[in-house]
C-alpha cells in the first residue's frame, strides 16, 4: 500500500523474542479497509496465538477532520468477544508516524518488556525496571530514558500486571476507552506497553485534492454552533446532565483536543493548584486529563465534589485502573468518602458493566451529542457510527458529535488519498463483519 | 571516463576538521550526478596519501583556518601534489580561501592560486546587521562579509554561456581579483530580493560587484577551481550544472584512466554483516534523531571553536545518513571496507548516548556544550563512515547491474 | 505582516504543524513544521505555541507572547562566525508564500486561534 500508509505490518513474537515485517497488501486494504477492518482479519489469521493486534486507520493522521484514531484489537477478558478500543488523544497517530501500520503481538515474554517502536524499528526492549511501577512513573522513565518528551506511551499499571479484569491500558498518563480488560491481556504476556515515536512522512496519491476536499470538510464541521464550546461540561449538559458543567468547572484548567480533532473533548482538572493559573505551574503534578465521560458522571452520582473525582480519576490513571469500574465499585461498595473511593481504586478488581454490544468502548457516549444524525435506532446508529470510526480512525467521541463527517466523505478521501476505489458496499461489507 | 561509464570520476570529498556540514553538498550533488565513487578523507587520510588516484577533491565550507591547521605542511604538500600530477581542486568558500596566496600562518602553505580577494580591510565597516556573522579577523586585518544569501554572476570567458547569468548563494565566500595565470569564470554581477545585506549597499557593490566569483587555474597537468559561493548548493540547479560541467570538460581533457575505481581498491566487498549493520545504525540514527527534533524549537546554541551552532544542525548530519537508508535496506548487497563495520557501529551507538546526556543536561539548565563539541565530531565521522558504506554499496551495485538500486527518497530525486 | 497566535483559544491539536509540515514536504509530515503545539510538559499541562521564524523563536503563551533571538551570539563581544551555512531543514516561516490557501496553518485551524497580522 503506497500511499496513507507506512506499507508495513509488524509481527512481534514476544516468547521468541523477535520481530517480523510484512507488507500491507493493496487488496488487504480494498478488501478490509483499515484499523479495526484489517485487525480483525490478521486477528483471524494468527487466531491460534490470541494475538493483541494494534492498527491506524486508513485516514488516521491525515488532514482529515479528527483522523486522530488508531484501534487496538484483542479478544476482551471481559466480554469473551473480539473488541476494538480506540487510540486517543496524540497517541493514535504516532504509531503511524512511527512506521507501522498494524502491529500483530503473540506469545508470552517470560520477563516483563516493552515494545520501542521508532521510526520504522521495532526493538523488544526490557521492562524489568519499571515492573511494578504505576503508569506515571513508567512513562516518565520512558520518555527519559529515550530522552524525549514526545514519546508516546499505552502503559499498564499494577492493575494490569496483576492480570485484573478491570486493568485498562492507558495512554501517556492518562485512563482511556478501555473497558475490555486489554491491560489484563498485556499483563499476562509481561508486556509493560509500548513506547511510540517517529517522523515519517505519508504521501497521499492526490494531495492537492485531499486537502482541497478536506479543507471544504472542514469549513462545514465548523459551522456548527458546538463549535463555540470546549471540553467536557458542554458535552455532558448535552447528554441531559445539566448541571455537571457548573459541577465540573471549579476545577477546570483548560481544554485539549485529539489530534486536529476541532473539539478540545478532552478537560484538565487541577487538583492541587489553581485551576486559574495561566503561567507555568511549579507542581510537578498538578491534576488530571480527563476524558471519560460516563465515569465522571458515575463518580458526580456517587455525590463526589468535582475535585474528588478528579483526584480518583488521577488514581485510576495511576494504578491502570478502568475509572468506571472503580466507580462500579464504589457504588456496590457503598463509599462515598473520597478517602474510601481512592482506597477502593488501587483494590478494583471486577470490570464495569457492558453497555451494548461488547465490541465498541461506552466510554464513548452511546447517543449524539450535540448533532442530529436523524437515527431511529440509537443503539444501532452508535455501533455502526464506532466501527466507522474504527476504519477509518475518527476520534470516537467526535464521530459522535459531528454529522458532517459522513462515511460518503471517508469514502471519498480515502479513495482520493489512496488511490483506491472503495465503495458503500465495501463498506458494509467490513462493517457487518465487525460490529458483532 | 570511458572505462567506467557508470559511476563518474573518482571524486573525493573533504569531511574532516575545519568542515562545516556543506561537505554535505556536494555529496548530494554528485549523486544527483550518477557520481558513485567518491572518497570521504579527513585530514588525516590526506596527509596520508588518500589523494593518490582520485581524479577530483571537492573542499566545502567552514573554517579556512582550522582547516589549513589541520592539513598542516604534510597536507599542504600532499595537495600540491595531488594538482600537479592532474588533479582538479574544488573548493567553494573556505574550500576557496584555503590554496589562495597568503603570508599568513598556516595559510602560508598553501600559496597555489594567484588571486586575492576583495572583502579584505583594516578598518572595519559598521555592520547592518548580524553582527555575529558579519566579519573574521584575519591577522591585523579583517575578512568581512558584505551580503549573504542569493546574488547573481554572469559567466564569464570564452565559452558558449559567456553573458549569461545565474544566481548562488554566498555565506562567507569570498570576491576575487585574479592575476597570473588564473583565469575568471564567472564575476559577481548583481543582487537579488533574496540578498541580505550586511553593510550598506554601496560598500557591498563596490566590494563585490564586478569582482570573480569563480576561478581556475592550472598548475602542473591539474587545475584548481574557486568558488566564492557554494555552487555545490541543492537548491541553485544553475550554479549546480556549472560546477558539473566544469568537471566534466576537466575529465574530457585528461587522459583515459586506466585506475580502478576506488570502492574497488578500498577493498569494499558485499557482506552478509551488511544488513544487520545497516539495521542497526538505523536504529542508533533513529534514536538520535528523535532527541535531536525535540531540541529544534528550543533557543539553544553552543560555540565550538570560532563556531556557533544550533540544534538543527544535529539533524544535518543525522537526515542526511537517514534518507539513505531506506535504498540500503533494498540493495541486494551492502558494501564496506573490512573492519569499518564495527567503528561506525561504535559512533552511532555514541551519538545516541551523547544526545541523550545533552537533553537531560539541557532539561536541568546545565551546559552541554562539551558534549555538543563531542557529538559534532562524532556526527562528522559516522557521516564519513556511513556515506562511505553508502557509495561504495551503490557503486558497487552500479557496475555489475546499473538497474537494481533505486533512487534515493528526498531532496536528491 | 506575520503569524498571530491567540493561546487561549488553542486547543493543542497540532493541526497548524500538520498544515505547515504539508507545506515543506508535501505529504502528511511533522518533521518539517515551523509552527508547533507545545506538549513537553503533559502533565502539568503546560501549553503554548512555538513558532519559528527568521532569527527568532515566538513563544505564544497564554499570560503573553515570548520573542527569544535565535542564531545570534548571546555575548556580542566575542568574535562569532562570519559564513554561517543555512540548514535547510525546519526552516523558518514563509507564511507559505507558494500556497494558494495562504498560511496553511491559518487556514487549518479549527478554532481560529491562528491569524495574519499585518
Amino acid at each position: 500500500m503506497e500511499y496513507l500508509s507506512n506499507d508495513k505490518i509488524l509481527v512481534v513474537d514476544l516468547a521468541k523474542g523477535d520481530v517480523e515485517e510484512e507488507e500491507l497488501s493493496e487488496e488487504l486494504v480494498a478488501e478490509r479497509i483499515g484499523g479495526a477492518g484489517v485487525n480483525a482479519r490478521l486477528y483471524k489469521e494468527y487466531a491460534d496465538d490470541d494475538p493483541i493486534v494494534l492498527g491506524v486507520g486508513l485516514l488516521t493522521g491525515s488532514m482529515y477532520p479528527a483522523s486522530a484514531a488508531s484501534v487496538l484489537t484483542a479478544k476482551s477478558p471481559v466480554t469473551g468477544k473480539l473488541c476494538h478500543c480506540p487510540v486517543t488523544l496524540k497517541v493514535g497517530i504516532e504509531i503511524k508516524y512511527a512506521g507501522f501500520d498494524y502491529i500483530v503481538i503473540k506469545g508470552r515474554s517470560d520477563k516483563p518488556v516493552y515494545l520501542w517502536i521508532h521510526d520504522g524499528v521495532a526493538d523488544i526492549a526490557d521492562a524489568a525496571d519499571v515492573w511494578g511501577k504505576d503508569v506515571w512513573e513508567t512513562t516518565d522513565a520512558w520518555r527519559k530514558g529515550v530522552g524525549d518528551d514526545l514519546l508516546q506511551t499505552m502503559v499498564i499499571g499494577p492493575a494490569g500486571e496483576k492480570g485484573l479484569d478491570c486493568a485498562q491500558v492507558c495512554y501517556n498518563y492518562w485512563t482511556g476507552p478501555d473497558r475490555f480488560g486489554i491491560g489484563k491481556l498485556f499483563g499476562q504476556r509481561n508486556l509493560k506497553g509500548m513506547a511510540f515515536r517517529g517522523m515519517g512522512l505519508l504521501e497521499a496519491a492526490e494531495p492537492e485534492d485531499f486537502v482541497d476536499e478536506a479543507f471544504e470538510l472542514l469549513e462545514a464541521v465548523k459551522g456548527n454552533a458546538f463549535m463555540s464550546k470546549k471540553g467536557l461540561g458542554p458535552i455532558c449538559a448535552a447528554l441531559g446532565e445539566a448541571d455537571a458543567e457548573e459541577w465540573l468547572s471549579p476545577v477546570v484548567h483548560r481544554h485539549s483536543a485529539d489530534y486536529f480533532t476541532p473539539y478540545a473533548t478532552n478537560t484538565f482538572a487541577f487538583i492541587d493548584e489553581d485551576p486559574a493559573a495561566v503561567t507555568e505551574t511549579a507542581k510537578p503534578e498538578p491534576g488530571v486529563l480527563i476524558s471519560d465521560i460516563p465515569a465522571l458522571l458515575a463518580f458526580k452520582k456517587l455525590g463526589l465534589s468535582a475535585l474528588d473525582a478528579a483526584k480518583a480519576m488521577q488514581a485510576c490513571a495511576r494504578q491502570g485502573v478502568d475509572p468506571m469500574a472503580a466507580a462500579t465499585a464504589g457504588e456496590k461498595g457503598g463509599k462515598t468518602s473520597i478517602d474510601d473511593i481512592l482506597s477502593q481504586v488501587a483494590a478494583t478488581t471486577e470490570p464495569a458493566a457492558m453497555e451494548g454490544n461488547g465490541v465498541f468502548s461506552p466510554w464513548c457516549p452511546r447517543k449524539p451529542i450535540f448533532g442530529d444524525f436523524g437515527a431511529s435506532d440509537t443503539d444501532a446508529w452508535w455501533e455502526r457510527r464506532q466501527a466507522v470510526a474504527a476504519i477509518f480512525g475518527i476520534q470516537p467521541v467526535f464521530a459522535v458529535m459531528c454529522p458532517q463527517l459522513t462515511e460518503e466523505s471517508m469514502i471519498s478521501l480515502s479513495n482520493i488519498g489512496g488511490e483506491l476505489e472503495l465503495d458503500q458496499e465495501t463498506l458494509d461489507t467490513v462493517i457487518g463483519d465487525i460490529a458483532g | 571516463m570511458e572505462n567506467r561509464p557508470f559511476i563518474g570520476p573518482s571524486l573525493g570529498i573533504y569531511t574532516g576538521t575545519g568542515a562545516s556540514h556543506s561537505w554535505l553538498w556536494f555529496v548530494d550533488l554528485f549523486e544527483k550526478a550518477g557520481f558513485f565513487d567518491l572518497t570521504f578523507l579527513d585530514e588525516i587520510d590526506v596527509r596520508r596519501g588518500g589523494l593518490d588516484g582520485l581524479d577530483g577533491f571537492a573542499t566545502a565550507g567552514g573554517d579556512t583556518f582550522a582547516l589549513a591547521e589541520a592539513l598542516g605542511p604534510r597536507g599542504a604538500e600532499q595537495l600540491a601534489r595531488f594538482v600537479e600530477n592532474g588533479g582538479i581542486y574544488l573548493g567553494s568558500c573556505a574550500g576557496a580561501y584555503l590554496p589562495m596566496r597568503s603570508s599568513k600562518i598556516p595559510l602560508d602553505q598553501f600559496n597555489f592560486v594567484d588571486v586575492r580577494i576583495t572583502n579584505l580591510t583594516s578598518a572595519l565597516p559598521t555592520p547592518q546587521r548580524m553582527a555575529g556573522k558579519f566579519c573574521t579577523a584575519y591577522g591585523c586585518r579583517f575578512v568581512f562579509h558584505p551580503v549573504r544569501e542569493t546574488v547573481t554572476l554572469v559567466i564569464d570567458g570564452k565559452s558558449p554561456a559567456a553573458g549569461s547569468l545565474i544566481d548562488a548563494p554566498l555565506y562567507g565566500g569570498p570576491g576575487m581579483i585574479a592575476a597570473g595565470d588564473a583565469q575568471v569564470l564567472a564575476n559577481y554581477q548583481g543582487f537579488t530580493d533574496k540578498t541580505l545585506f550586511l553593510t550598506d549597499r554601496r560598500l557591498a557593490e563596490k566590494t563585490l560587484i564586478g569582482t570573480a566569483a569563480a576561478v581556475r587555474q592550472e598548475k602542473g597537468r591539474g587545475v584548481f577551481y574557486l568558488f566564492g559561493p557554494h555552487f555545490e548548493h541543492p537548491r541553485y540547479p544553475e550554479a549546480n550544472r556549472f560546477l558539473l560541467d566544469a568537471i566534466k570538460e576537466e575529465m574530457d581533457r585528461k587522459p583515459v584512466g586506466t585506475e580502478k575505481p576506488t570502492f574497488w581498491r578500498r577493498n569494499a566487498r558485499p557482506s552478509k554483516a551488511g544488513k544487520a549493520l545497516v539495521r542497526d545504525v538505523k536504529r542508533e540514527l533513529s534514536n538520535a534523531r528523535i532527541v535531536a527534533a525535540g531540541l529544534e524549537m528550543l533557543p539553544l546554541q553552543w560555540r565550538i571553536g570560532e563556531k556557533i551552532y544550533e540544534p538543527t544542525k544535529i539533524r544535518v548530519f543525522l537526515d542526511s545518513l537517514w534518507r539513505r537508508i531506506r535504498p540500503l535496506e533494498k540493495a541486494d548487497h551492502v558494501h564496506f571496507t573490512p573492519g569499518c563495520d564495527a567503528k561506525m557501529l561504535r559512533l552511532a551507538l555514541e551519538i545516541t548516548e551523547t544526545i541523550r546526556t545533552m537533553k537531560h543536561r539541557i532539561d536541568e539548565n546545565l551546559d552541554a556544550t562539551p558534549q555538543a563539541k563531542e557529538l559534532f565530531h562524532r556526527l562528522q565521522g559516522l557521516s564519513k563512515a556511513f556515506l562511505q558504506l553508502y557509495f561504495d554499496t551503490r557503486a558497487a551495485e552500479a557496475m555489475s547491474d546499473f538497474a537494481s538500486f533505486t533512487p534515493i527518497p528526498g531532496e536528491l530525486n | 505582516m506575520g503569524i498571530k497566535i491567540d493561546a487561549l483559544k488553542c486547543t493543542n491539536c497540532m493541526a497548524c504543524e500538520m498544515a505547515c509540515g504539508y507545506h515543506r514536504d508535501d505529504g502528511f509530515a511533522f518533521l518539517s513544521a515551523c509552527i508547533v503545539p507545545y506538549r513537553a510538559r503533559e502533565k502539568k499541562d503546560y501549553f503554548g505555541v512555538l513558532l519559528k521564524e527568521e532569527d527568532s523563536l515566538v513563544v505564544a503563551r497564554p499570560e503573553g507572547t515570548e520573542i527569544n533571538r535565535i542564531g545570534e551570539e548571546a555575548d556580542p563581544d566575542k568574535e562569532a562566525d562570519a559564513s554561517a551555512k543555512p540548514m535547510l531543514l525546519r526552516e523558518a516561516c514563509d507564511l507559505c508564500e507558494d500556497m494558494k490557501y495562504g498560511p496553511m496553518c491559518v487556514k487549518i485551524c479549527p478554532v481560529d486561534a491562528i491569524s495574519v497580522a499585518e
